[in-house]
């Protein structure tokens, strides 16, 4: 009673802050492969930073802006397979051998040479409740034992036996995919919710990326979840750990479409000063500038397009021509007024992404910009373009990228998508194809001026301004955020509650820790209808509870 | 090995990752100082000549190093001996240990130069040099700081040049422009970054035209910042040394992109053919030519002074496992640069105790990032 009290007196103060969440069609469940990022961060939390992930993962395909939606629709086929074999079987090894055994399994066997019922069971009791994000059943915790003393009994060695078991678990549909379990709903008849524990993986892949820890599996198992209040507690303890830097650089990562940077390579001859650890620490330094203005001092979010705040290492000082005091790490660096590197959109990381090997491209700033910051379709180029004019960066006559955009967009199957792409990405031509400095090109003096949805501007600080107040943008990492915990594209039928997520988001200041707070605790974010042709009465979950 | 989750007493508000470290201060720096600063870092340094196609300067040709003289000093009994019959090339060994050690007792003649007498080296005897009218005289006659000795001109005629290293060891054929001594020095000092020299011109208003700035001459802590075909990338930050012994500050000015400094007296950092140390000069003064960029970046000038003799001569027999490849003598080196050393007359002896010296120098834009700003920026000021 005093619980339904509590949740109670939750619902209403939530409530008392603005409009009431919409209520709105439950969608379908879904079945997450876990990407290499979740795998590894995954394993890292369980066995420890030490265990050395080194195999290749299959790649997911991004679907609507976002590899944690292509989870949704990604299958394991027999090579990958074979790759998460390789990957498992070294993990299990590592885990197991001798340097890591003594803090990694609970307990030592009565004899090493031999098989153990009881410390095998008290392994896979622990390790297993982490792996599968839930308890394990009591015939999958025999089965594992089981394996485990087979391989102990045949090779005589109780930790082969382990290693053997654990690899086994470790390939299994239950680790590798995040299911959306689904239980009867006792407050509504004949509609279904989320179970505690994919309550839990949920909530945790959003804000942590990571496989739940103890205190939220227990929290689960008690039925905490399923309470307003018992939810509230554990996301706002999940909130408040350091943990959320590390589950937002995650979903920026994923956002901003930063594994890209895995192939990125500039030709060394045109861009000498961005060689390989340039590359990296571009990436890093804007995830950390996004971290340090979201989450640890918890900005607005629109304050990432307008920023000269930063930080610096050595070889980015090279490709920003800037000092930097020390030779290793970071430094903190703002760029000086007047300096055109204003906004995530304009650091070097951003605009060498979007530009080609050898030399800079509008396009693609322009259709990343409209794509990953606003969530806008640029439709794919018609077939049989020529784009010569274009790639010809030293073009005598049209010496700039504008004067050849220009030229070559006098196509009309070209000149439409052109006209929403090439005015942001123009505006960001003093930035060459490795995100230094430039006036002109090829002698001629470069025009940034430009336009984003009617508000001109001349320069990347106008474009960041422009951006910063451009309603899409803090919609589009609702959406994004939306997407990323759910796994899955909005329906339609969920705009109303994206809608409530946005004018609560820019109610909060646009503070993406309170964006975090309202997704993880709206009803809707649970809200799951089983698939048409799943059964209709018996349970859908994999465990208890 | 820590797992977070399985030790749940550690899984919650542990800080528990790397990123952490990267997180900002709350506090940034400022902008940048109303006075710019324009920062070098020298990639290469050779003594300037003028050299000319056929040896015009040296007359009498190159100059005969150890090896020869020793080579020629022996037995034809030897010689057989050594060659075995003609059949090898006894290069190393005996050759290049023992070419040096030709002192009545096996000496080495480099560290003992004057137990031997060699023929006289061969100089530069061309009329045409590089570098500055160090003394301020034209013609060479004695001052106060100054022996007498014969200047150059300059190749365009306008001015007398003072560089008796270059009358020195012009005519050595391992010091020669594009040979051993230096190519080598340079490529040392670009792979392990030592002996690396920063220029920092500070208090500039205006980079064209400047009555009034400072140059500082410093070693450096870091390694150099190279792309990856191994060229020295422009634009790196580095620190100075703390050693107190650089750091040298001179008056200077720019004059229509020209970085002119004022003698100074100074140690340079030295590192090059195995050897490290310092360069000790007086009146060191810079002439860096800003108007023109070569198309990796970099710029090119002239930096001359009187190099102390006792130190110059330390580097040079320290380098005698060099003198079959670059070919010279050092009793015949000694002698002459006794008597062309031009520079700082010893009061009570009246012999000069430093040698006129230009040197052609390649640098690339660079930050030089001093203590106060590197305490500043880490405090996030």
């Amino acid at each position: 009673m005093r619980r339904i009290l509590l949740a109670l007196t939750a619902l209403t103060a939530l409530s008392a802050c603005g409009p009431k969440e919409p209520v709105v069609e439950a969608a379908p469940p879904a079945m997450r492969r876990l990407t290499e990022e979740q795998y590894r961060q995954v394993i890292a939390d369980v066995f420890g930073d030490d265990i050395v992930i080194g195999g290749r993962f299959d790649p997911i395909n991004r679907s609507n802006g976002l590899l944690a939606v292509g989870a949704s629709s990604t299958a394991i086929n027999g090579s990958a397979f074979e790759r998460y074999d390789g990957l498992a079987r070294s993990v299990a090894s590592q885990v197991t051998d001798r340097a890591n055994r003594d803090v990694l399994v609970p307990c030592k066997p009565a004899d090493a040479a031999a098989a153990d019922d009881a410390c095998a069971t008290t392994f896979f009791k622990n390790t297993g409740r982490l792996l599968y994000r839930r308890a394990l059943t009591d015939a999958e915790l025999k089965t594992q034992v089981a394996l485990a003393n087979a391989g102990a009994t045949k090779l005589k060695d109780f930790y082969v036996g382990l290693s053997s078991s654990l690899s086994a678990m470790l390939v299994r549909p239950e680790f590798l995919f995040v299911t959306d379990t689904l239980e009867a709903d006792p407050s509504k008849a004949g509609a279904f919710r989320l179970t505690p524990y994919a309550k839990a993986a949920r909530v945790s892949f959003l804000l942590w990326n990571t496989t739940p820890d103890d205190a939220l599996l227990t929290a689960a198992e008690k039925g905490d979840l399923n309470s307003s209040s018992g939810l509230k507690k554990q996301v706002d303890r999940m909130i408040a750990s350091p943990r959320l830097a590390v589950g937002m650089r995650a979903f920026f990562n994923d956002m901003l479409a930063f594994d890209a940077f895995e192939n990125l390579q500039k030709d060394p001859v045109i861009y000498p000063a961005f060689g390989l650890s340039a590359v990296e620490l571009a990436r890093e330094q804007i995830l950390t500038t996004i971290i340090d203005q979201t989450v640890t001092t918890q900005g607005d979010y629109r304050n990432l397009f307008t920023t000269r705040k930063t930080v610096m290492s050595a070889p980015l000082g090279l490709v920003y021509r800037v000092p930097v005091s020390q030779p290793d790490g970071w430094v903190p660096y703002e760029f000086p007024e007047g300096d055109e590197h204003v906004g995530i959109q304009s650091f070097a990381g951003f605009v060498a992404l979007f530009s080609h090997p050898g030399r800079s491209s509008a396009t693609l700033r322009g259709k990343a910009v409209r794509e990953i910051l606003m969530c806008q379709k640029v439709p794919d180029p018609p077939s049989g373009v020529d784009f010569t004019l274009i790639s010809d960066s030293h073009n005598p006559v049209y010496k700039t990228a504008r004067e050849r955009l220009k030229a070559h967009s006098t196509d009309p199957t070209c000149a439409g998508c052109h006209r929403i792409m090439d005015p942001i990405g123009l505006t960001l031509e003093h930035f060459d194809g490795a995100g230094q400095f430039r006036d002109d090109e090829n002698g001629a003096a470069i025009d940034t001026s430009g336009e984003l949805d009617g508000v001109a501007y001349t320069d990347a600080a106008g474009l960041g301004a422009a951006l910063a107040k451009n309603a899409a943008v803090p919609a589009c990492l609702v959406k994004r955020l939306y997407g990323y915990g759910t796994g899955r594209i909005s329906t339609s039928a969920e705009k109303p509650i994206l809608t409530y997520l946005e004018e609560r988001f820019a109610k909060e200041g646009y503070r993406v820790p309170e964006l975090l707070r309202d997704i993880a605790l709206s009803d809707a974010f649970y809200q799951v209808a089983p698939a048409a042709d799943a059964p209709k009465t018996a349970s859908l979950e994999g465990g208890k509870p | 090995m820590m797992s977070r989750f399985l030790r749940t007493s550690l899984a919650v508000g542990v800080p528990l990752v790397a990123i952490a470290a990267l997180v900002l201060p709350r506090a940034l720096p400022a902008a940048a100082p109303a006075k710019k600063s324009l920062g070098f870092v020298i990639t290469d340094y050779n003594l300037a000549g003028y050299e000319t196609k056929y040896f015009d300067e040296c007359p009498e040709g190159l100059a005969i190093g150890n090896d020869e003289l020793w080579w020629k000093a022996l037995s034809p009994q030897d010689r057989d001996k050594l060659t075995n019959s003609g059949l090898i090339e006894p290069v190393d060994p005996p050759r290049r240990p023992t070419a040096a050690l030709r002192g009545p007792n096996k000496e080495d003649v480099c560290w003992n130069p004057t137990i031997t007498k060699d023929p006289p080296l061969r100089v530069i005897k061309g009329k045409i040099g590089r570098g500055f009218n160090m003394d301020g005289t034209e013609d060479g006659k004695a001052t106060a700081n100054t022996c007498a000795h014969e200047k150059f001109t300059s190749p365009d005629g306008s001015t007398k040049v003072d560089n008796q290293m270059y009358r020195i060891l012009g005519c050595i054929y391992g010091w020669r422009r594009g040979n051993y001594m230096e190519g080598h020095a340079n490529r040392e000092r670009r792979d392990s970054s030592q002996g690396i020299i920063l220029v920092d011109v500070s208090d500039v208003d205006d980079v064209k035209n400047d009555p009034s700035v400072t140059v500082t001459y410093y070693s450096t802590v870091d390694l150099l910042q190279k792309d990856s075909g191994g060229g020295i990338l422009p634009w790196a930050s580095y620190r100075p040394s703390d050693t107190p012994h650089y750091g040298a500050k001179a008056k200077g000015k720019i004059v229509d992109g020209h970085v002119i400094a004022e003698p100074v007296d100074a140690r340079l950092p030295l590192f090059g053919n195995n050897v490290t140390g310092d360069m000790i000069y007086k009146g060191l003064r810079l002439d860096l030519d800003l108007t023109k960029a070569a198309p990796d970046g970099s710029y090119s000038g002239l930096l001359a002074g009187y190099r102390d003799f006792e130190n110059w001569w330390d580097y040079i027999r320290k380098i005698e496992f060099l003198t079959v490849t670059g070919q010279w003598s050092c009793p015949a080196i000694w002698v002459a640069s006794q008597e062309l050393a031009d520079g700082y007359p010893d009061p009570k002896t009246g012999k000069c105790t430093a040698i006129s010296e230009a040197m052609d120098i390649t640098a690339v834009p660079a930050f030089v990032v001093p203590r106060e700003a590197r305490t500043a920026q880490a405090q996030g000021k």
